[in-house]
């Protein structure tokens, strides 16, 4: 109400001055000249190095670009070849599930696990700040470095299998050998690199919470649990849409740990989409195939984004 | 018209970065420490200026064996100065690829030879054929190291590797056998050795070109053949493994063993074998604490074993070929580069003159392996792929070969999966 007489009495004030208001009115579009001029080298870089390339990736998708045509071109036109062809030798289809899977578990580990060591972060003490040191180490350790210890450890000789061996199995666990295990593996790997970011972001939105809230609950008798359920969890709803949302593109985007880990094996157990498109163009050399595996992961991952920018507004609001 | 191609070309680069980029987001798998040089652009004389070789050796024995070429090329060419650049193994190709895009890349490219036609259709490696006929020691080198693509020759190997039956002899001595003759003699000691608490054999099933590099010897002994591929051939080969994999002979964590890492396995000395190569002979020697020796593969009638080696070819947008037909005249081609390469890293020379010299004949390790190349030898990758096909019929063969040790599937389905792949990449 305030507001609307305050802009009332300015649109009068400007009424009755005409010269200052067109003198207002230049400088605003000097400054948005000036604003718009500031824009251009981002918009050109974006342009440059994200828009033209997506458009030659979806370009190449609907072309047969071979290591044979890649530089030298022509590049032959064959519609939704490419798409349909990965379908047809059952490539896409398996791809896709597996993808969902590796998704589903990345998810909801890097979810919960996120949340959990946020909650227990937000105590002050040394073992605290050590364990965000800790995470923070983690999480800033390049997927190669990160895969290949875990790798290691998930061997048949690794500490794993040694402590389970120890607790009294006779074999030890195929982590990265076998069909099913291998899938899941690999994904509770990249789980376990997301979970530092996502307890970072979880654990900014915990400290935002003015402690009088717990001490009031305190008083009320509410225990642990019910600090979390009923205090930490509706307090990070908001933040919690859009790690969601950013957690399922990480997860979409499996690549590396399976790069690292397992080459996609055994045989094509671990081939994700993102995978499937590397072993495509960069194995097998049909650049055109891969761009099509790419430009499905790609719309996929757009989805997600368009979901990310509606939740960013929804909370802006 | 040139207007087109070279807007292609830039395209081409553009969209093979694009998706690298979003394939391969978030991952360089070592690829940060790896930026190649760019090519040397000065003119200069034919022996003077700086030679840039782009290489994937990582091991210590084969980096300096790198350094062994630069000391050759350097003395033999006064003024020449050899820059030696890594790039990983795995990266090797797309670099290669997208550098000829932009019209760069190295002088010299040491590679996997058997990716020669991969390289050559992409424009990524020069001709060689004027060179070569002018080559006075051209003689030396057998035709099986040369690799021509559409009648052009693009690479010459200046080594053969290739793979062999390493064994224990204190395991083979406690579980009473001698070295294998026979895959009926091999399985006999599989058995006993793993029956003794030792472990069997080790070799890679990891689900790529090198899966089918060693998968291949095994597959072939059972009749299966690029020439005339057959369900039956390739599933009888594939239940040979199968049963390894059954009987415990054969770990099924192998299908994410490279062959680097089923040898530290043998070298260790928990295994009584290892179908390994020729270029690990510096390893075992290093590393093995206890008697070693090495036999051919025991393939039978049908076996071939391929002979491998890095190809070495000049950039198709090097500023100075001549200079880098020096560098490789002057190492890699020579006698002492041959003998180096035999001496450093085990590998066998390609040049008649080099191979004939006391110091390889008198070799024990190697002379099993000069004996497959008169056995089993066979050209790699088989002239029967489609130069454009190697890669994939690599790729395709080498999940099948993965799937089975590591039970995706069984030996029926994935010969089928892989014969039904074969028919439409062979033609």
């Amino acid at each position: 109400m305030t507001t609307m007489t305050l802009g009332r009495r300015e649109t009068s004030r400007a009424d009755r001055r005409p010269g200052r208001q067109l003198r207002g009115d230049k400088r605003a579009h000097k400054n948005s000249l000036r604003r718009a001029v500031f824009l251009i080298p981002g918009i050109a870089l974006l342009g440059l190095l994200g828009v033209y390339p997506l458009i030659q990736l979806v370009w190449m998708a609907f072309h047969r670009v071979t290591n044979a045509t890649i530089n030298t071109g022509p590049w032959e036109w064959v519609g939704l070849n490419n798409f349909t062809q990965g379908f047809q030798m059952g490539e896409t289809g398996p791809a896709i599930s597996r993808t969902l899977i590796v998704v589903a578990i990345v998810t909801l580990l890097g979810m919960i696990g996120g949340f959990a060591a946020a909650a227990a972060l937000r105590s002050s003490g040394w073992w605290s700040s050590a364990l965000l040191a800790l995470m923070v180490f983690v999480w800033a350790l390049p997927p190669v470095v990160n895969g290949s210890v875990w790798k290691f450890l998930l061997s048949d000789n690794g500490l794993v299998n040694a402590i389970v061996m120890g607790l009294g199995r006779s074999a030890p666990v195929p982590f990265l050998y076998d069909t099913h295990w291998a899938l899941a593996s690999v994904a509770f790997v990249g789980a376990f690199a997301v979970i530092p970011f996502n307890a970072l972001v979880f654990r900014a939105a915990l400290l935002a919470i003015d402690p009088e809230v717990f001490e009031a609950a305190a008083l009320d008798g509410t225990n642990k649990w019910g600090e979390v359920r009923h205090i930490m969890i509706p307090s990070v709803r908001p933040t919690s849409l859009v790690l969601l949302v950013l957690t399922m593109v990480y997860a979409f985007r499996s690549f590396d740990f399976i790069f690292v880990m397992t080459y996609g094996g055994p045989g094509t157990a671990t081939n994700t989409l993102p995978f499937l498109g590397f072993l495509q163009a960069f194995a097998r050399f049909n650049f055109g195939y891969g761009a099509a595996t790419s430009v499905l992961a790609v719309v996929g991952v757009f989805v997600l984004a368009v979901i990310y920018a509606r939740s960013i507004r929804k909370e802006e609001a | 018209m040139k207007k087109r191609t070279l807007h292609t070309r830039m395209a081409g680069a553009a969209a093979l970065v694009t998706a690298g980029a979003l394939v391969l987001a978030a991952c360089s798998p070592g690829g940060d420490s790896a930026a190649p040089a760019s090519p040397g652009t000065a003119d200069s004389p034919a022996t003077e200026g700086t030679v840039t070789v782009w290489h994937y050796f990582s091991d210590p024995q084969q980096v300096a064996l790198m350094e062994k070429y630069a000391d050759l090329a350097e003395a033999a060419n006064p003024g020449m100065t050899v820059d030696n650049v890594f790039v990983p193994y795995d990266q090797m190709n797309s670099q290669l690829i997208s550098a000829a895009g932009a019209g760069s890349g190295p002088d010299v490219v040491i590679f996997n030879g058997a990716e020669a036609a991969t390289l050559a259709l992409a424009g990524a490696l020069a001709p060689l054929d004027d060179f070569w006929s002018d080559f006075a020691d051209a003689n030396q080198f057998p035709d099986s190291v040369i690799h021509t693509v559409n009648d052009s020759m693009y690479a010459v190997q200046g080594y053969v590797n290739l793979l062999g039956l390493w064994y224990n002899q204190d395991i083979l001595d406690e579980i009473g056998v001698h070295p294998p003759t026979t895959m009926n003699q091999l399985e006999d000691a599989l058995a006993k050795a793993v029956e003794a608490n030792h472990g069997g054999i080790t070799l890679s099933g990891l689900p790529n070109s090198q899966g089918e590099w060693q998968g291949f010897p095994w597959l072939s002994a059972a009749g299966f053949t690029y020439d005339n591929p057959t369900e039956d051939a390739l599933t009888a080969g594939l239940d040979r493994v199968s049963n390894w994999v059954d009987q415990g002979w054969l770990p099924q964590e192998a299908v994410n063993w490279d062959q680097t890492v089923p040898f530290q396995q043998f070298a260790a000395g928990n295994f009584a074998f290892a179908a390994n190569g020729n270029w690990q002979m510096g390893t075992a020697q290093a590393d093995a604490n206890f008697t070693f020796g090495v036999v051919p593969l025991p393939l039978g009638s049908t076996g071939q074993v391929y002979l491998g080696g890095e190809g070495a070819g000049i950039g198709a947008n090097s500023a100075h070929p001549e200079l880098a037909w020096a560098y490789l005249t002057a190492s890699y081609l020579s006698v002492e580069g041959n003998l180096a390469a035999a001496s450093l890293v085990g590998s066998l020379p390609a040049r008649a003159d080099a191979a004939a010299d006391d110091s390889i004949a008198s070799n024990e390790l190697l002379k099993p392996f000069a004996d497959t190349i008169t056995q089993f030898g066979a050209k790699y990758p088989s002239a029967a792929i489609p130069p454009e096909a190697v890669a994939d019929v690599q790729l395709r063969m080498g999940q099948a070969w993965s799937a089975v040790i590591g039970r995706q599937h069984s030996p029926a389905d994935a010969a089928r999966t892989a014969i039904s792949a074969l028919n439409n990449l062979l033609g």
